[in-house]
C-alpha cells in the first residue's frame, strides 16, 4: 500500500467530526424534544385548569356523565362544513367517516350519520333493501305496509316528537307526523320544516334528513324498518329515554380555545368518551421549514434518531386517540410524537385532563407540529456537515498532497537509490532531497554517506589488483633471483627438480600478478594514449590473422566491409581490445564452434562485435559484464580470471567515446559482445 | 681487471642475491641501503656500473636523483635502474636522465647478468674508437653491435640497452615479423605485452625526433612488429 494510500485512509478518520456531530445533534434533538414535549403538557395543562372552571362552558350537559354507547343509540354529530345539498348522496358532507352500522336484531342492514351545521341537524340513513315497498297514496300508517323510516325528536322543552319517512316515489320528500284526526282516526300530516331525500339505490335506499336545529334537543332515536314489519335496525323511543344522546361540538367553545393557543398548534377539547368538544388552530406547516427540511434530507440517512416506529397521527372527525388521550382521560397529562399519514412531518401532541371535582371529565389535547424542531435541527446539521465537511475535504486533500509530495521525494530517492550504482559500476554519490532538514533528507544523506562508503570500498578494490600487483613485486623477484641463485651455485639432479617447481610456481603468481595489474596498466596507457587516424579494418585484418596463429584450435571468420575504415583514435589500445574480446570469446566456445568478428557501419559509427558459438549469457549478467572485477565464469580455468577482460574493453572503448555491451544471439546459440567505435 | 658494480636498493634480501649473482660473475659488488650512504661512497669512489632502485627507502624518487647527481659525477658511467615500479612515466623519467637501461624486477639474475656485461663491453668497444666492429646497416640506419650504437642518416640515436637490443633484433631481418616473445629474448627481459608495446612507441619517438618522416618499424597487429625498408 502507497504512503499516499495509508495517509489518505488516516485523513478519512477525519470522516468522524461529521459523525459526532450527527451524534451532538441528535443528543440536542432529544433535549429540545423533551423540553418542548414539558412545554407543550405545561401549555394543554394550563388550558385544562382554565376550562375546568367553567364547565358549563365545555359541556353541553355538564351533568350528564354517562359514557358514549352507541350501542344504545348515542349519535356522534360531526360538524359539516357547509349544508349539502339534499340529493341522497353524502359526498358533500365531505367527512372521512364512513356511516356507522346500526344495531339490528332482525338482520336488517343500515347505516347512520349525523351532521350539523349553524341552523341544521343532517341525518344520513343507508338501508340496505332491495325489495322497495312504496307508501300508499292514501296511507293508513297504523294498517298499511310499506318501507318507512321512524324518527323521534326530544325537543328542547322535553317533550317527544314522533316522525316518520317514507314515500310513494323517491325523490324529496317531507317527513310525516301522525295527527289524530276528526273522527279519531289517524292521519298523517307533513311537516314541512323537516326535509328529506329518499334516494333508491340497487341495494336499497339512502335517506338525506336535514331538520332544523331549533326542533332538536338532547336527544334523537332513529329506526328504519321494511315493509314486512319483520325487519328493523336502529332505536325507538322508548319510557325510559334511555340512548339516543346526541353527542357534538360544544357551541363557542372553539372561540374560547383560540383564545388559549398560539399560532400553528391545534387545541382539541375531549369528552370523556375521546369524542371532540371543541377544535382551535391549525398545525403549523411553513413552506420555509419544509425547504429546509427537503434540502437537508440526505444528511437525515446519518441521523440515528428513527422516526419510522413511532406511532402514527390517529385522525378521526370524531374522536382523539393515542397514548397520550388514553394517559390524560386516564388523569395523567402525557406528551407524544406522531408521525403524521404519508409525509414524514412530525407532530407533538400533549394532553391534559380536565378535572371537575375529582373525576376526569375529558381532556385538553394541544398538538404542535415537529417540523419547526426538525428544520432547527436540519439547519444545525447543514451547516455542522458542511463546516465538517469542509474540514475533512481540507484534511484529505493536505494529506493527500502532502503523501503525493512525500511520494514523490521518496520515489525521486528511490529511483536514484536503484540508479546510484551505473551500469558501467561508476557509483554516483550525490543523491536528491539530501539538502532537506527532514527525514527524507536524512535518509538522503544516509544514502549518501553509504555510496561514498561503498565508492571509496569499490574505489579500493579496483586499485586493489595494481596494489597488489605492485606490493607482491619484490617479495616475488627476492624469491625469483633465490631460485636464480639457487641454480648457479649448481644443484644435485634431485634438488633442481624442486627448484624447477618453485620457478613454475613463481611463473604462475607472477601471470596472476600481472592479470591483476592489468587494468591499472591499461589506465596508465590511455593516460598516455595518443589519437591517430588509422585503417580499423586493416587492424582487424592483421589482427585476426595473429590470432589464428594464436589460436589454431578456434575458428576466426572475419566479417568486414570491402573499404578501408578509418577512425581516430590508439589504434594500440584498440588491439588490445580485441585481444581481450578474442580471450574472451574464445574461452567461451566450444571445441568445434566459430567466433566471427564483424565490423559494420552504422550511423556515424563503426560496431565492432565479436561473436562466439556457445552458451548464452544469463540476462541478468549482461548488465554487469563490463563492471571491474565481475566474473562470472563458473569453475576452474588454469589462467586466472579477475573480471577485468571486459573492463578493460569498456575503458579503452570510453577512451575512443564508444560503448561497450554484451548481449545474446538471437538463437541463443551463442553470445555477442559490440563496441561501437566512432568514425572520422 | 675486477669491474666494480654498485647496488643501491633498500630491500636487503633482493640486493644480497643480486650482489651474490654479480660476483659469481666475477664483479666486484658494493651494495648501499640508501642513497645518502651510496652518494658518500661514489663521491670518493665512483663504480664501473651502477644498478639503482627508483625508491629507496623514505625517499620515493631517491632513485632518479641518485642517478642526476651520479651522471653528473660521470657523464660515461654505465647506469641501470632496476625497479618495481614499471609505469611508462618512470622508465620515461628514468632514461631521460641518462639512465643506460631501465629494468623491472621481473628480470631474471641471468638476464641482469647479461645485460651488465653488454654494458660492459660497450664501455669497451667505446674505449677502443677504430675497432672494426659488427655494424648492420639498413638504409639510413646504422647500428653499431659492438659499441651498441645506433645512428639515423648519420644522427646518433640514443636507445637504452633494451631498445637497442629491439630495433638490433628488428633490424637484423627487415620484413620479418617479430613477436614480443622473439623481442623480449632479444632484449633479454621477460616483459608483459604493454611493456614492449611502450618501448617500440618510445623507439619510434626516439627516431621520429630525428627524421619526422621515420617509418621503418611497422605493428603487425595481432603478431609483432617488423623492420621495413
Amino acid at each position: 500500500m502507497s504512503i499516499r494510500f495509508q495517509l489518505l485512509i488516516v485523513a478519512l478518520t477525519t470522516l468522524v467530526l461529521p459523525w459526532a456531530g450527527c451524534q451532538y445533534a441528535s443528543e440536542l434533538e432529544t433535549a429540545l424534544r423533551a423540553s418542548q414535549e414539558n412545554a407543550l403538557e405545561a401549555s394543554a395543562d394550563t388550558i385544562a385548569h382554565a376550562l375546568s372552571a367553567q364547565p358549563g362552558r365545555v359541556f353541553r350537559d355538564a351533568d350528564d356523565i354517562e359514557p358514549f354507547a352507541q350501542e344504545h343509540g348515542d349519535l356522534y354529530v360531526f360538524p359539516l362544513h357547509g349544508p349539502p345539498l339534499l340529493d341522497g348522496y353524502r359526498e358533500d358532507w365531505d367527512l372521512p367517516v364512513e356511516p356507522a352500522p346500526l344495531p339490528t336484531a332482525t338482520g336488517y342492514p343500515a347505516r347512520l350519520q349525523a351532521g350539523y351545521t349553524e341552523r341544521y341537524l343532517f341525518l344520513y340513513l343507508e338501508v340496505d333493501d332491495p325489495h322497495f315497498v312504496a307508501e300508499p297514496a292514501d296511507v293508513h300508517p297504523e294498517r298499511d305496509r310499506f318501507d318507512r323510516v321512524d324518527l323521534t325528536l326530544q325537543t328542547p322543552d322535553g317533550s317527544l316528537e314522533f316522525y316518520f319517512f317514507a314515500t310513494g316515489a323517491p325523490g324529496l320528500i317531507e317527513a310525516q307526523t301522525l295527527v289524530k284526526g276528526d273522527g279519531g282516526a289517524d292521519r298523517t300530516a307533513e311537516e314541512p320544516r323537516i326535509q328529506a331525500f329518499w334516494l333508491q339505490t340497487s341495494r336499497g335506499y339512502h335517506l338525506e334528513v336535514r331538520l332544523p336545529s331549533s326542533m332538536v334537543g338532547a336527544r334523537l332515536w332513529i329506526e328504519a324498518r321494511n315493509a314486512g314489519g319483520d325487519r328493523s335496525a336502529g332505536f325507538a323511543a322508548d319510557e325510559t329515554l334511555r340512548g339516543g344522546r346526541l353527542f357534538m361540538r360544544t357551541p363557542r367553545l372553539d372561540e374560547l380555545l383560540a383564545t388559549f393557543i398560539r399560532p400553528g398548534t391545534r387545541a382539541t377539547v375531549i369528552d370523556a368518551n375521546a369524542l371532540k368538544l371543541g377544535v382551535a388552530g391549525t398545525l403549523a406547516s411553513s413552506a420555509a421549514a419544509e425547504d429546509t427540511a427537503a434540502a437537508g434530507t440526505w444528511y437525515r440517512r446519518f441521523m440515528t434518531v428513527d422516526t419510522s416506529d413511532w406511532p402514527l397521527q390517529a385522525s378521526f372527525p370524531d374522536r382523539s386517540e393515542g397514548r397520550s388521550v388514553t394517559a390524560a382521560l386516564a388523569g395523567h397529562p402525557a406528551a407524544e410524537w406522531l408521525r403524521t399519514g404519508g409525509s414524514s412531518d412530525l407532530v407533538l401532541a400533549a394532553a391534559a385532563p380536565i378535572l371537575i371535582g375529582d373525576q376526569t371529565r375529558g381532556a385538553v389535547v394541544l398538538e404542535q407540529a415537529g417540523n419547526e424542531l426538525l428544520a432547527l435541527r436540519d439547519q444545525a446539521l447543514t451547516h455542522l456537515f458542511n463546516l465538517t465537511l469542509l474540514a475533512t475535504v481540507l484534511a484529505v486533500s493536505c494529506a493527500f498532497g502532502l503523501a503525493t509530495l512525500i511520494s514523490m521525494r521518496i520515489g525521486r530517492l528511490s529511483a536514484a537509490a536503484d540508479s546510484a550504482v551505473g551500469s558501467d559500476g561508476r557509483i554516483r554519490l550525490d543523491m536528491p532531497e539530501s539538502h532537506r532538514a527532514d527525514e527524507i533528507g536524512g535518509l538522503s544523506r544516509a544514502f549518501e554517506r553509504l555510496l561514498a562508503r561503498l565508492n571509496e570500498h569499490t574505489q579500493y578494490l579496483r586499485t586493489l589488483g595494481g596494489k597488489l600487483a605492485h606490493e607482491l613485486r619484490t617479495p616475488l623477484t627476492i624469491v625469483r633471483s633465490s631460485l636464480d641463485n639457487l641454480e648457479s651455485e649448481g644443484l644435485r639432479a634431485d634438488q633442481r627438480s624442486y627448484v624447477t617447481r618453485a620457478r613454475e610456481g613463481v611463473l604462475r603468481l607472477q601471470s596472476i600478478l600481472n592479470a591483476l595489474g592489468a587494468a591499472a596498466r591499461v589506465e596508465e596507457s590511455i593516460k598516455q594514449a595518443e589519437r591517430v587516424n588509422f585503417d580499423l579494418n586493416a587492424l582487424l585484418h592483421s589482427a585476426v590473422g595473429g590470432y589464428r596463429d594464436a589460436f589454431p584450435a578456434a575458428r576466426i571468420a572475419l566479417d568486414t566491409p570491402p573499404d578501408a575504415c578509418f577512425m581516430r583514435g590508439a589504434p594500440d589500445l584498440i588491439a588490445q581490445l580485441l585481444d581481450k574480446l578474442i580471450e574472451n570469446a574464445v574461452d567461451f566456445c566450444p571445441p568445434a564452434g566459430t567466433i566471427t568478428v564483424r565490423l559494420a557501419r552504422s550511423a556515424g559509427s563503426y560496431e565492432l562485435a565479436v561473436i562466439n558459438d556457445g552458451a548464452p549469457i544469463p540476462i541478468a549478467m549482461l548488465e554487469r559484464l563490463f563492471e571491474s572485477l565481475f566474473e562470472h565464469r563458473q569453475g576452474r580455468d588454469e589462467k586466472p580470471h579477475f573480471g577485468l577482460g571486459l573492463y578493460i574493453v569498456r575503458l579503452i572503448a570510453e577512451f575512443h567515446e564508444g560503448t561497450a555491451r554484451a548481449a545474446n544471439r538471437p538463437d541463443a546459440g551463442g553470445a555477442m559482445f559490440a563496441v561501437t567505435l566512432p568514425m572520422i | 681487471m675486477k669491474k666494480h658494480i654498485a647496488i643501491v636498493e633498500d630491500e636487503p634480501a633482493l640486493r644480497e642475491n643480486y650482489a651474490a649473482a654479480l660476483a659469481r660473475h666475477g664483479y666486484g659488488v658494493k651494495t648501499y641501503g640508501n642513497r645518502k650512504v651510496a652518494m658518500q661512497a661514489f663521491s670518493t669512489h665512483l663504480p664501473d656500473l651502477a644498478i639503482i632502485d627508483i625508491s629507496l627507502e623514505d625517499e620515493a624518487e631517491g632513485g632518479f636523483d641518485l642517478c642526476r647527481d651520479l651522471r653528473a659525477l660521470s657523464a660515461e658511467l654505465p647506469i641501470i635502474f632496476l625497479t618495481a615500479r614499471d609505469s611508462e612515466l618512470d622508465a620515461v623519467s628514468g632514461l631521460r636522465l641518462g639512465a643506460d637501461d631501465f629494468l623491472t624486477k621481473d628480470v631474471s639474475l641471468p638476464h641482469l647478468a647479461a645485460r651488465v656485461a653488454a654494458l660492459f663491453r660497450r664501455i669497451d668497444a667505446l674505449r677502443r674508437p677504430d675497432h672494426a666492429s659488427d655494424v648492420v646497416r639498413r638504409g639510413a640506419l646504422s647500428i653499431d653491435g659492438e659499441k651498441m650504437q645506433t645512428t639515423w642518416n648519420g644522427t646518433p640515436v640514443t636507445l637504452s640497452l633494451t631498445e637497442f637490443w629491439i630495433v638490433h633484433a628488428l633490424a637484423r631481418h627487415p620484413g620479418h615479423v617479430k613477436n614480443r616473445q622473439q623481442l623480449m629474448d632479444a632484449a633479454n627481459v621477460v616483459l608483459d605485452d604493454n611493456t614492449i608495446t611502450s618501448h617500440i612507441k618510445r623507439v619510434r619517438r626516439k627516431f621520429l625526433e630525428i627524421d619526422a618522416s621515420f617509418d621503418a618499424i611497422q605493428t603487425v597487429y595481432g603478431m609483432g612488429y617488423r623492420w621495413v625498408e
